[in-house]
């Protein structure tokens, strides 16, 4: 649920906050200048949030918001200093008024019956032409970002064209990692993309205070955003300035993608600005003229796309041809004593931008050369056997469900793997991917199962398979999810889940790994619930391959 | 222990509520009441509980959707949060895990199991 809010007392800000906090809503606060803030205000109703909140003296157009929230189902609550103001707000018809001072649970209250009215209460008209209009513009607006869509911009931008005779169109591509919403979920990508359309939205603002001319943004619905602008400058200035224009933009949402959501994540998305300048041709409908601008800097930032790209698969052929990926060796321990009883190999790019295993293995996927890469790895790992593992110790490798189809990998070519014993080798399988084919994949496992390898399910519990899959595969061991032991030793929930999976493997012969181990009460905690093996950084910090190495356990 | 705490319960049964309330009161802790999940939310900031005891089943916002709510609060993080389910099973576990919460107790409740779960999760959140 979404508060929109319109406050300039601070302390009455901090209030609203607290209550929209209290009710589990979004706050979005419109700033309250003297004027010229009603647009930003109608735009963002268009959103459909939940409810209004103005103070009164603030003031706007009052009359107009109350019959766009009354015709959409928003709430309506003002918040006045004076009986005058009250006087004011009861002839609009608010749902609800407070008078000031009020108090944090006043407020939430107040929130929560003026939605209430709202849903039970009066409906609109349906015959009646302020409706029927707003009905007309949900058409028009993105219902997600609340911005114009082409129609409304092909408008305005033939306005634009006709009044300075050029018209500059800038088109941004937002392009996204395709696992993303495997992984993390599409609530995720929801929460991204808002964020996006949020940052672009301060962006337009602030830009369209130092630079008139800058005038539309629209949501194609497809992610991508445009912008109009018929920059004053003259001609020679006008490529710097819309340069300069794209990058502000650009780190500007990266900024706001890397604060709001983490690096990790905000890694997984890349913008893409193309831009393009139309001049008037009488001989030309304008429209047209417009259309194919669209076009031309679409293509544009679909060929920054393209050479970004094809940049990034250049420097994955590099890392391939080098062999320029780096091993980083994480210890897992036998519990009770803490020896070490092997170590998971875990692959970074050597190339600046493609560290991240999964931008990496994401490029690699893209150039079809995910064969190649995983090949790579796992030489790699396997070459730091005699350097990093005792003769006792393990190698767990990550496998992923596309290996099982390269044919190095599947007819066990034992030399070219490099594998003398594959006894010491556990071949790791993420319980994230999804596995489509149960039988033909129970069969590629019985093979490798017969030449001596041992497998592990990973991540279990990150919310994939139940346990009835993990046994489905009959593993040598699970790997329990992060999620799962951090903070174990205080949450009794995580103990009974673990100790669940713990009594399961021993009924099974399965053996488990406490991964993510950071902390020594978290270790005592695990201990105590008989998981067999543990990792994390608790232990030991990962030991490169590129630095030179005593083999472990001597 | 400190016992001058006040616990939370969230039941949309007043039976339940009552109950629970009467036991607790009994066993030295301030208690507060609430029947759905946005009074919950809404008590939470008059009261400043130490612990929740949160009813799965409720009609509008069920106990997940409060106990994730509370969980994302920064003021609240620290809530520990008690589930009262009547399902124990795994799958229901996993979402209990995901919600963020902290312990749970099935149904029907086992009066000196309560106690000893509430003494645990007030106990661990001095340690956390």
């Amino acid at each position: 649920m979404k508060i929109l809010a319109r406050v300039q007392d601070a302390g009455l800000l901090e209030e609203v906050t607290a209550a929209a906090n209290d009710l589990g809503a979004e706050l979005i606060v419109i700033g309250g200048g003297p004027n010229g803030n009603d647009q930003q205000l109608f735009d963002a109703l268009r959103t459909h949030p939940g409810l209004l909140f103005v103070e009164a003296v603030v003031g706007g157009n009052l009359p107009r918001m109350r019959a766009e929230t009354r015709a959409r189902g928003i709430g309506l609550v003002a918040a006045c200093g004076s009986q005058r103001e009250i006087q004011r707000v009861l002839e609009v018809g608010v749902d609800e008024w407070i008078l000031l001072p009020s108090s944090v649970s006043e407020l939430a209250s107040r929130f929560q019956a003026a939605m209430r009215r709202r849903r039970e209460g009066d409906h609109p008209d349906a015959t009646s032409r302020a409706a029927e209009h707003l009905r007309y513009e949900e058409l028009l607006y993105d219902r997600f970002t609340g911005f114009p869509t082409l129609s409304v911009m092909i408008d305005r931008g033939r306005d634009m064209l006709e009044r300075a005779g050029r018209l500059t169109i800038l088109y941004i591509e937002f392009v996204r990692y395709s696992k993303l919403e495997e992984i993390y979920g599409w609530q995720k990508l929801d929460e991204v993309l808002q964020t996006t359309a949020n940052a672009v939205r301060v962006f337009y603002d602030s830009q369209r205070e130092k630079e008139e001319s800058l005038v539309m943004v629209s949501h194609t619905g497809d992610d991508d955003f445009i912008f109009f602008t018929d920059l004053q400058a003259i001609p020679a200035e006008v490529e710097r300035r819309v340069n300069q224009i794209v990058e502000d933009l650009e780190a500007h949402i990266r900024t706001q993608l890397d604060e709001t959501h983490g690096e990790d994540i905000a890694g997984l998305f890349s913008i893409y600005v193309g831009a393009t300048t139309i001049f008037r041709n009488p001989k030309i409908r304008t429209e047209r003229l417009i259309y194919r601008g669209i076009r031309e800097a679409a293509q544009a930032a679909r060929s920054v796309e393209h050479r970004e790209r094809s940049r990034k698969v250049t420097d994955l052929k590099t890392m391939l041809r080098e062999g320029a990926v780096e091993i980083e060796f994480h210890p897992i321990v036998v519990t009770d004593t803490q020896e070490v009883y092997g170590y998971e190999a875990l692959a970074r790019g050597g190339i600046k931008g493609m560290r991240s295993p999964e931008v990496m293995f994401g490029v690699a996927e893209e150039a079809n050369l995910i064969w190649e890469l995983s090949r790579l790895c796992r030489q790699r790992a396997i070459e730091g056997i005699p350097t990093h593992l005792n003769s006792e110790q393990y190698l767990f490798l990550n496998i992923d469900p596309h290996d099982f189809r390269d044919p190095t990998f599947r007819y066990l070519d034992m030399e070219e793997l490099g594998i003398d014993h594959p006894e010491r080798i556990v071949l790791e399988i993420t319980e994230r991917t999804a596995i489509t084919d149960y039988p033909a994949f129970q069969e590629y496992l019985k093979v490798f199962r017969e030449q001596g390898f041992r497998f592990a399910v990973d991540d279990a519990g990150s919310g994939y398979a139940g346990l009835g899959s993990i046994a489905n595969l009959s593993p040598d061991f699970i790997k329990l999810d992060i999620s799962l032991i951090s903070g174990i030793d205080t949450n009794f929930m995580k103990q009974n889940l673990v100790e669940t999976m713990v009594n399961f493997a021993n009924d099974n012969g399965i053996k488990v790994i406490a991964e993510g181990v950071e902390r020594e009460d978290e270790y005592e905690t695990v201990k105590s619930l008989g998981c067999h093996f543990t990792q994390g950084f608790l232990f030991h910090q990962p030991r490169f391959m590129t630095q030179p190495t005593q083999p472990a356990g001597h | 222990m400190d016992k001058d705490e006040t616990i939370l319960v969230v039941d949309d049964n007043h039976d339940n509520v009552e109950i629970l309330q009467t036991f607790l009161e009994s066993r030295g802790y301030r208690v507060a009441a609430a029947t759905d999940g946005k009074a919950a939310l809404a008590k939470l900031d008059e009261v400043h509980p130490a612990l929740v005891l949160l009813d799965v089943m409720m009609p509008g916002m069920d106990g997940w959707q409060v106990c994730r709510t509370i969980k994302n609060h920064p003021d609240f993080s620290t809530v520990r949060v008690v589930m009262v389910t009547a399902k124990g099973g795994f799958e229901d576990k996993f979402e209990g895990m995901r919600s963020g919460a902290d312990d749970y107790v099935v149904k029907p409740v086992d009066l000196n199991e309560l106690a000893e779960k509430v003494r645990r999760n007030l106990e661990a959140r001095l340690k956390a």
